[in-house]
């Protein structure tokens, strides 16, 4: 920027908007604008307020802003101070003298004063302009870097082409992104104002998320389609057409230079490395349409919780924060704590309930006596109250808690005990389960543990066999002694002494073994079994006799 | 073989036996046996769960009260026709609150404030008014907002609103108590769940140090409020005719109609009063009670596990498990022991003079001695001088609030149904040497 056209870094150009006749100098720009485009380009302040009043911008004038010459005269030479308006000297022919030593202008609107009113136009057109998300334009963008890939191919591609396409190229892309840009802006700005009303808003939230999950889509596509076409448009080729672009570029220029040559290859360069970041990812930041894409799917979550915001309004009743300060208002009126507390309980119902307490051993003294519902609270028996709380207040003893009972001793004792035991039946058991054939007159004497086990073992055999003469082999219950009983046949009688008695019965062959043994199966003795015939079986009897 | 009834019940005898029947019933038997127990632990937890509602009326998932409030969902369609039918209370039960809209029977108790959760202090008008403004302010708010925020608008608004100026209620932010009633108003909310911490601490706020950020629970702060009739609605009057017209319910007119309205009357009464007085009823509800007397104590029984105490004077529901009440008699702490002592000489009064008042300058002289008696076993402040002024005002309050005394303008008037705590003979102190020497527990606490 020249620093004619700067103030203290304003833009001297722009200071006719937020001036104070700001209203008449827009109207005075805006008629030269018109008579631009009916390409007139010089007028006369004569014509420039014949032009004023023939529009209605009479009636939007304000006081300050009166049409009269002086008027005019002076806005058209602040305005040419400003460099929006160049006045030239007028030499056509007057009729008068005072006409003539009046100073008369033409004016004329600069190129700056010309690329304000653009820029407002511009401006005011963004304004009403609603955003898109074109996904059409992603398709042509698709066609034209087809072309592209095609021309570059060619060893001499043709210029024009190739300017054309480049051309078309950005502009479709420049459309693209700003209406998107505008899209998400206002997008989110609906969001959040909640411009529409309910219903409105309710149907328009469908056709939104249709709308944005079909240019997601598309975009899904679309980039990795670009990206692929983008590949391999490699860089050397690219140098090349872009270099042709801009050298046509400069064709219509008066006189380019080398800078100009330079400036316009580097422009090139610059959209061209514009389009690819758009859609190729780089390592270290996402391509911009990933960010469209992240922020156009974002969109429907935060559509979604406006909408919850808009139904949760709708469980208010808006006469609800009324009530409430109505009730505020009989709280500051009640005389006292006890009517705001009655208050309090009809108004919210949030009170606990409240009973008497009654204990268990009153309610099993009322069923064995029961009270009947005539008598009065006067006569019948009162609650049972323990003495102690009825004297501190406590249920529980105040004080140190009791100690644990201390009974190492006991168990100490328990274990001797179970260990004697144990040495016991083992003892018994090596008595017994020797492995040996023996009959049982040979056992003679039993200590009462080898007695109480030799008994078990015995009936074990006993109950398991079926036939009274039959030999049977049978476990303990535990599985750990072996007993094989065999009838002698001799009828001889066996006696064994204990402490208790004897113990008579017919004499049989018994081989006992404790399976768990070392060396315990293989110590069968092979005396061979003296089984006559004869049945001489009486039952088994035990006499307990000293 | 026996015939298996239930799988799981067979005895699985193999031996044949010839004759079955006996086999059989006590199969049948433990059938039963297990139904029963399992009926039982169902109607154990329902009463657990109806308990609990009317002991909170509004539970919340994430707090001390997160059993009975799984509880209360698991039989929530049965105790929501429970309520419906025999109370008319409605039961509103989502998935993170169950809002139980108790419509009080009786209008004129003021025993019943809100309580302030960490000091158990009843609340004041002005914490009232706030705790409204409060809830109006919320109702207008965002998904979130700030203790500073809502601190201004409700600054705004008691002075946007000419009524509450000229009672000359104020906020006014730099006094601290000011501020205290703010935060203690806050914490109410808080454990109502209307309004969830996020950040900050309210004793920050309070000395001025720092803000809370709190997120706006609405179907919470929809269900504060529990009237039939917009308050908004009502023109202003005597504070009994605002109440009264704020819960009315219209009958139709139908007998039919009017008995169940009676009946739900009185088990409202039952229900969330200590004791009924029959000299309270007037003459319908009086008749109803007296023919439906047993069908109505068997229902509350069964539901809810209290336990009907029917004298010739009125009815106590009882309980005997001690989760349903707020204030109970008898009741551990110095309070309570004061209140069962006084209780004690009241109704010794009671049961020799019958219902004349007992003064005030007797009391505070029994007062006084029993807690030179009782010294040791109190709270530090019991033996200050003049404290039982105090105390005496405390315990005659409580007992008032279990409906066992009358206030007058001097002194109290024992009601027949503080004669249940009269000393017993056997109780004496005579028989406390047996008790030294045990240590467990007393009674079923």
């Amino acid at each position: 920027m020249s620093d004619s056209t700067t103030t203290n870094g304003r833009l001297k150009a722009f200071a006719y908007l937020n001036a104070e006749k700001a209203c008449l100098y827009r109207a005075v720009m805006r008629v030269f604008t018109d008579a631009k485009a009916r390409f007139a380009l010089h007028l006369r302040p004569q014509e420039i307020v014949e032009a004023l009043v023939a529009t209605d911008e009479a009636v939007s004038l304000d006081e300050a802003s009166r049409l009269d010459p002086e008027n005019i005269e002076a806005a058209l030479n602040q305005l040419c101070e400003w460099g929006n308006l160049a006045s030239h000297a007028d030499t056509t022919d007057v009729a008068t003298v005072e006409e003539f030593y009046r100073p008369r202008h033409l004016f004329q609107i600069t190129r700056s004063g010309e690329a304000a009113e653009q820029a407002l136009a511009v401006y005011r057109r963004a304004l009403r302009e609603s955003g898109e998300l074109q996904a059409a334009a992603l398709s042509d963008i698709r066609a034209l870097l087809g072309e592209l890939v095609q021309s570059a191919a060619l060893g001499e591609p043709d210029e024009a082409k190739v300017h054309r396409t480049l051309s078309l190229l950005r502009t479709r892309f420049g459309e693209l992104t700003s209406k998107a840009q505008t899209f998400i802006g206002s997008l989110q700005r609906t969001i959040d104002l909640h411009e529409k009303d309910v219903q409105a808003f309710l149907s328009y939230k469908e056709t939104l998320i249709e709308y944005l999950e079909r240019f997601i889509g598309e975009l899904v596509l679309a980039t990795a389609d670009i990206a692929e076409t983008l590949q391999k448009l490699d860089t050397s080729r690219m140098d090349n057409l872009l270099r042709i672009a801009a050298h046509r570029d400069l064709t219509d220029a008066v006189a380019p230079t080398d800078e100009d040559h330079a400036a316009a290859i580097a422009t090139w360069h610059t959209r061209w490395d514009g389009l690819r970041r758009w859609f190729i990812n780089a390592p270290d930041r996402p391509s911009q349409a990933e960010i469209l894409r992240a922020r156009a799917r974002s969109a429907i979550p935060a559509l979604l919780s406006a909408v919850a915001g808009i139904n949760e309004r709708r469980i208010n009743r808006s006469d609800r924060s009324a009530d409430l300060r109505t009730l505020a208002r009989w709280f500051a009126a009640t005389d006292s704590d006890t009517e705001a507390h009655r208050l309090w309980r009809a108004a919210f119902g949030l009170t606990p309930a409240r009973h008497l307490r009654i204990d268990q051993r009153t309610l099993d003294e009322r069923d064995a006596n029961p009270v009947s519902a005539q008598e009065s609270w006067l006569t019948s028996p009162p609650l049972c109250i323990t003495p102690r709380l009825r004297k501190s207040g406590r249920y529980t003893r105040r004080g140190r808690p009791n100690h644990v009972i201390d009974c190492t001793e006991e168990k100490a004792r328990l274990a001797q005990a179970a260990a004697a035991e144990a040495a016991q039946t083992e003892a018994a058991r090596r008595r017994l389960a020797t492995g040996r054939r023996m009959q049982l007159s040979e056992i003679g004497e039993l200590d009462p543990a080898a007695f109480d086990l030799f008994l078990d073992l015995l009936g074990e055999a006993l109950t398991a066999r079926g036939h009274r003469n039959k030999q049977i082999e049978t476990t303990s219950s535990d599985g750990a002694i072996c007993i094989e009983l065999t009838p002698t046949g001799n009828g001889r009688c066996a006696i064994i002494k204990t402490s208790i008695g004897y113990f008579r019965g017919p004499d049989h062959f018994v081989v006992i073994q404790d399976r768990f043994a070392p060396g315990g199966d293989d110590s069968r003795s092979s005396a061979p079994s003296a089984a006559e015939g004869g049945d001489a079986g009486t039952a088994l009897s035990c006499e307990v006799g000293s | 073989m026996i015939e298996v009834r239930k799988p799981t019940m067979s005895l699985g005898r193999t031996a044949s036996d010839p004759d079955r029947s006996p086999k059989a019933v006590a199969t049948k038997g433990s059938v039963v046996a297990l139904d029963a127990r399992l009926e039982q632990a169902t109607l154990y937890e329902r009463q657990r769960a109806l308990r609990a509602l009317l002991k909170c009326p509004l539970l919340s998932a994430d707090d001390s009260h997160t059993t009975e409030f799984g509880l209360v969902r698991r039989y929530a369609a049965w105790l929501r026709d429970w309520f419906a039918r025999n109370l008319d209370w409605k039961l509103q039960v989502d998935g993170e609150t169950a809002r139980l809209r108790k419509t009080p029977a009786d209008l004129a108790d003021g025993t019943r404030p809100a309580r302030d959760s960490k000091s158990a202090a009843p609340f004041t008008r002005r914490r009232y008014v706030i705790l409204c403004l409060a809830l109006a302010v919320l109702e207008r708010s965002d998904r979130q907002t700030t203790l500073g925020r809502l601190a201004e608008e409700i600054v705004a608004a008691t002075r946007a609103d000419s009524a509450l100026a000229a009672a000359a209620v104020t906020l006014d932010l730099a006094n601290f108590d000011q501020r205290r009633d703010l935060v203690q108003v806050m914490r109410l909310l808080l454990e109502f769940r209307v309004l969830v911490r996020v950040h900050g601490d309210e004793q920050q706020y309070l000395h001025e140090k720092g803000d809370v950020l709190y997120s706006v629970n609405r179907p919470a702060l929809a269900g504060m409020l529990n009237v039939k009739r917009g308050p908004s609605t009502i023109t202003a009057g005597p504070l009994d005719e605002c109440i009264f017209a704020m819960v009315e319910e219209p009958v139709p007119n139908t007998d039919d109609a009017r008995n169940r309205r009676l009946r739900a009357q009185l088990m409202r009464r039952l229900l969330d009063d200590p004791i009924l007085y029959y000299h309270a009823l007037d003459d319908s509800e009086r008749a109803y009670l007296t023919s439906q007397r047993g069908r109505l104590l068997r229902e509350i029984e069964q539901a809810t596990g209290l336990i009907a105490e029917v004298r010739r004077e009125g009815i106590a529901m009882v309980d005997n498990r001690g989760d349903l009440s707020d204030v109970a008699l008898p009741e551990e702490g110095t309070d309570g022991h004061l209140a069962l002592l006084l209780a004690e000489y009241l109704a010794d009064h009671v049961r020799q003079d019958g219902g004349m008042p007992v003064g005030s300058a007797a009391l505070y002289r029994h007062v006084a001695d029993l807690i030179a008696q009782h010294r040791s076993h109190g709270r530090k402040a019991v033996a200050d001088a003049g404290a039982e002024v105090t105390l005496t005002d405390h315990t005659i309050d409580r007992l008032a609030a279990l409906r066992l005394v009358q206030r007058t303008s001097d002194g109290v008037i024992p009601l027949p149904a503080i004669a249940r705590y009269t000393l017993r003979d056997a109780d004496d102190p005579a028989s406390e040497s047996e008790d030294t020497t045990q240590d467990f527990l007393g009674e079923e606490a």
